[in-house]
Parts: structure tokens; C-alpha cells; sequence
């Protein structure tokens, strides 16, 4: 009964709805006209518009939902990759945990024996061992923080008329619109570091980071983590037996080193062996310079005295004999006297 | 993917270029017991400009070898193929017990 009702009426009850609109519709207008409150200073905020420029100190205005854990390892990735100069990339395959913590209690006691660098004169010696960590990342997060910081320039796009301000300046931190635009559709040309790394970037991966270039650290992470005979000799099993337990062995043979990111150069696996090979770290390298240096010195000062010698000598030689024949003619005249 | 009747798994790869991914990719399916339950994984890195293609050789139980070049077949084929004669030995095992 009741939806035979509704449908005979539904026309009438239509049309009155139709009639009823208008009222209702003046009636609004009206009411707007007469209220003090909101529309009046929406109107008032509309011609002015500071609002819109208003940001809380500690959360600007972002391209990327901030809450989510993605957005924060992307700033977290950014971060890592500009203040660190040397990343080793490592695919782990299913480590379980305890073969985690195997390996990481090698690397730790490995990197223990390094010993401590010379300070330079007036600093303070920067012991970077407690610093040096194998964390696991995400790959794809890690790809877009490189995308980042390779393609995106924060000082070219706060001068750029295009992005957005605030009273607290430009928006241009990671998270943001210009950030997001810059690396959105970008074609990455074939001679950048990211398209030498994109590949590597597979599956899961797990970086070793150091905060310093110290071939001496590297080369104490790679006997554990990539032991090379020879060059990088695993440690002995009187010196540390807990690197030839089942477990840890079962971790490092899931460990594959595939590359490293060293002062945003690429490098492939003898590269880091290189890296690592480098006898005396820095100083080393420093004093090989040195001694280079010198030694050109040395040479330039011999060729360029070598001239002036055999003139001397040559001269001297001349000075000798032309006192000779003097004394000769001097003891001839003395003989004829 | 069926696991448990492969014996002897050679990746060859050079992670430097797009081919290796299948391959590496293959590696982080075994699961986490592969070694200590008697499957012999060997993983050889190829240096950074050589143009060889990745390759992926697996071993089953009954002796059947599997060749793969990883430059033309990508991680889902690899496993189809690989689960393919692993669950015809599924089979017989069944069928056995």
C-alpha cells in the first residue's frame, strides 16, 4: 500500500518541493544579509588574504601526506645520502634476525680493532667507528631520496617565481610541491649517477654507512662482510670464532655486496676494493702527494741547477788552466832572467 | 615457489645492468633455511662493463638442470618455469608415499 501512495504523490510532492525553493532560497539571502558572523569575514579575509600565508612554524605546507612512514624515510634517505660521502649497498636475501644480529656483532668487533686516526693539529680526533652502521633500507623510498637530492636544487627553486611562499619564505624542503615536480617526470640523462645506480636498486637492499671516507673502516667491514683472499682476509678462527659460528656464516653467504655510492661517484665491487686497498687512508694518500711533489721539486731544482753547474765548471776549469799558463809564462820569463 | 627439490642454484649476474634484476630477485625468494637444508647456492658478481647476460642455473633432485638467460624472461616466468617441474616431482613424491 504504502509505495503505491508514494508513487501517485510523488509529482504533487515534488512540485511542492519546486514551490518551496524559492522561499527557502530568499530566505537564506536574507538570513545572510542580516547575520554579523561568518560570511561578513569571509568577505573581509577574501580581500586582504593573509591567511593563506600562514604555516605553523614546524609543519610547512607539503606535497606528500607527512604522517605516513613513507614521506618520513624519504626526508630521513635525503638526509643520509647528503651528509654521508661513502654508502656500501648489500642485497640481503631472508636473513633472520639472529643472523642479523650475528653479522652486525662481527662488523662491530671487526671495526673495534681499527685503529684510531691521527687527529690533524688543533681539531679534535673524530673516532667515526661507533658511527659506522648496516641498516636495512627501503629500496623504492631509497630511489625516489636519490631522485631528490640529484635532480632537485632547493636554492634554484626558491628562486623560482613558480613556487609557492609562505611568510616563513619558499616552500623547498623534500616533502614539497617543487621538490615533487622536479623529479616527477624527469628524464634522468645517461651520464648522472642515478641512472649508473638505478639498476643496482632491486630487491632489498642494506647499506653499510660511513660518516667519513676511511679506506681503513672499509677495509675492516669488507674482511667480515665481503672477505676477499688476500686483500681482505677473513678474520682467523682463533681470533674471532663467533665469525665462523653456523649462524653468522649462514648471514654473510645471504650478504651480497653489489656496489657503493662513494663521494657521489658509483662504484662496483673492485672499485670499493680499492676504495678499501687505499694503504693509510687519507694520510696515505696524502703523503703519497706529498712525496710526489717532492720529488718533482727535487728534480726541477736539479735540471735547473745542472746548467749553472757545468757553466761554473766549465768556467772554473778555464780559470785553472789560464792560471796555469800564467805561471808557466811567469817561470819561462824567470828562466830567461 | 616450490623450494624444496632444488638442490644447486648459480646466479651469474652483473647488478650493474637492468638484466640482473630477475636473477638477484630469484635469489631472495629462497627462503631463509635454503642453505642449512642442503641446497648449494653459489653467486658469482660479473664486473661493471662486462656485457655478458645474467644467468640463472638450477638443479632438482631428479638431475634435471634448468638454464635460464635472464635477459629474456623476468622474475614471474622464471618462477613458472621453475615451479613448473617442480610440482610434477610433487607429484611423484605424492604418488609414492
Amino acid at each position: 500500500m504504502a509505495p503505491r501512495i508514494s508513487r501517485t504523490f510523488s509529482p504533487c510532492l515534488r512540485q511542492l518541493r519546486r514551490d518551496s525553493g524559492l522561499p527557502q532560497k530568499s530566505w537564506a539571502l536574507a538570513l545572510r544579509s542580516i547575520s554579523t558572523s561568518g560570511q561578513q569575514s569571509a568577505a573581509v579575509s577574501a580581500g586582504v588574504r593573509p591567511p593563506i600565508d600562514y604555516t605553523h612554524p614546524t609543519k610547512p605546507p607539503s606535497a606528500r601526506p607527512v604522517e605516513t612512514r613513507k614521506s618520513q624515510l624519504i626526508r630521513t634517505y635525503t638526509s643520509l645520502l647528503r651528509t654521508t660521502p661513502l654508502i656500501l649497498f648489500f642485497q640481503h636475501s631472508n636473513l633472520t634476525a639472529i643472523e642479523w644480529a650475528a653479522v652486525r656483532r662481527e662488523l662491530k668487533k671487526a671495526l673495534l680493532q681499527v685503529p684510531p686516526p691521527n687527529a690533524a693539529p688543533g681539531a679534535e680526533p673524530l673516532d667515526i667507528t661507533p658511527l659506522v652502521q648496516l641498516q636495512v633500507l627501503r629500496t623504492n623510498m631509497l630511489s625516489v631520496a636519490m631522485k631528490i637530492v640529484e635532480f632537485y636544487n632547493p636554492e634554484v627553486a626558491a628562486s623560482s617565481v613558480n613556487t609557492p611562499r609562505t611568510s616563513r619564505g619558499p616552500v623547498i624542503h623534500d616533502l614539497s610541491e617543487a621538490a615533487y615536480e622536479a623529479v616527477k617526470n624527469i628524464d634522468v640523462p645517461a651520464d648522472s649517477s642515478f641512472a649508473q645506480i638505478e639498476p643496482l636498486l632491486v630487491g632489498p637492499l642494506a647499506a653499510l654507512v660511513l660518516p667519513a671516507v676511511s679506506p681503513a673502516h672499509v677495509a675492516a667491514a669488507l674482511s667480515v662482510l665481503a672477505p676477499v683472499p688476500g686483500q681482505f682476509p677473513a678474520p682467523t678462527r682463533k681470533k674471532s670464532p663467533g665469525f665462523h659460528d653456523p649462524i653468522c656464516q649462514n648471514g654473510l653467504a645471504k650478504l651480497l655486496l653489489v656496489g657503493g655510492r662513494i663521494e657521489d661517484k658509483i662504484f662496483d665491487k673492485a672499485g670499493v676494493n680499492w676504495v678499501g686497498g687505499i694503504q693509510g687512508g687519507m694520510d696515505g694518500l696524502r703523503a703519497q702527494l706529498v712525496g710526489i711533489l717532492q720529488g718533482a721539486g727535487l728534480g726541477i731544482t736539479n735540471a735547473l741547477e745542472g746548467n749553472g753547474k757545468s757553466l761554473w765548471l766549465a768556467l772554473e776549469g778555464r780559470k785553472i788552466q789560464l792560471e796555469e799558463e800564467n805561471k808557466a809564462v811567469d817561470g819561462e820569463q824567470k828562466v830567461e832572467q | 615457489m616450490i623450494t624444496k627439490f632444488m638442490t644447486e642454484v648459480t646466479a651469474k649476474f652483473n647488478p650493474f645492468s637492468t638484466c640482473a634484476k630477475p636473477a638477484r630477485l630469484f635469489l631472495t625468494f629462497l627462503p631463509p633455511t635454503a642453505r642449512s637444508s642442503g641446497m648449494a647456492i653459489t653467486t658469482t658478481l660479473l664486473p661493471r662493463h662486462s656485457t655478458e647476460p645474467s644467468s640463472l642455473r638450477v638443479k632438482f633432485k631428479d638431475g634435471k638442470e634448468l638454464d635460464f638467460n635472464c635477459e629474456k624472461i623476468n622474475i614471474k616466468g622464471l618462477v613458472e618455469e621453475v615451479d613448473r617441474h617442480s610440482r610434477q616431482l610433487q607429484k611423484t613424491a605424492d604418488l609414492t608415499d
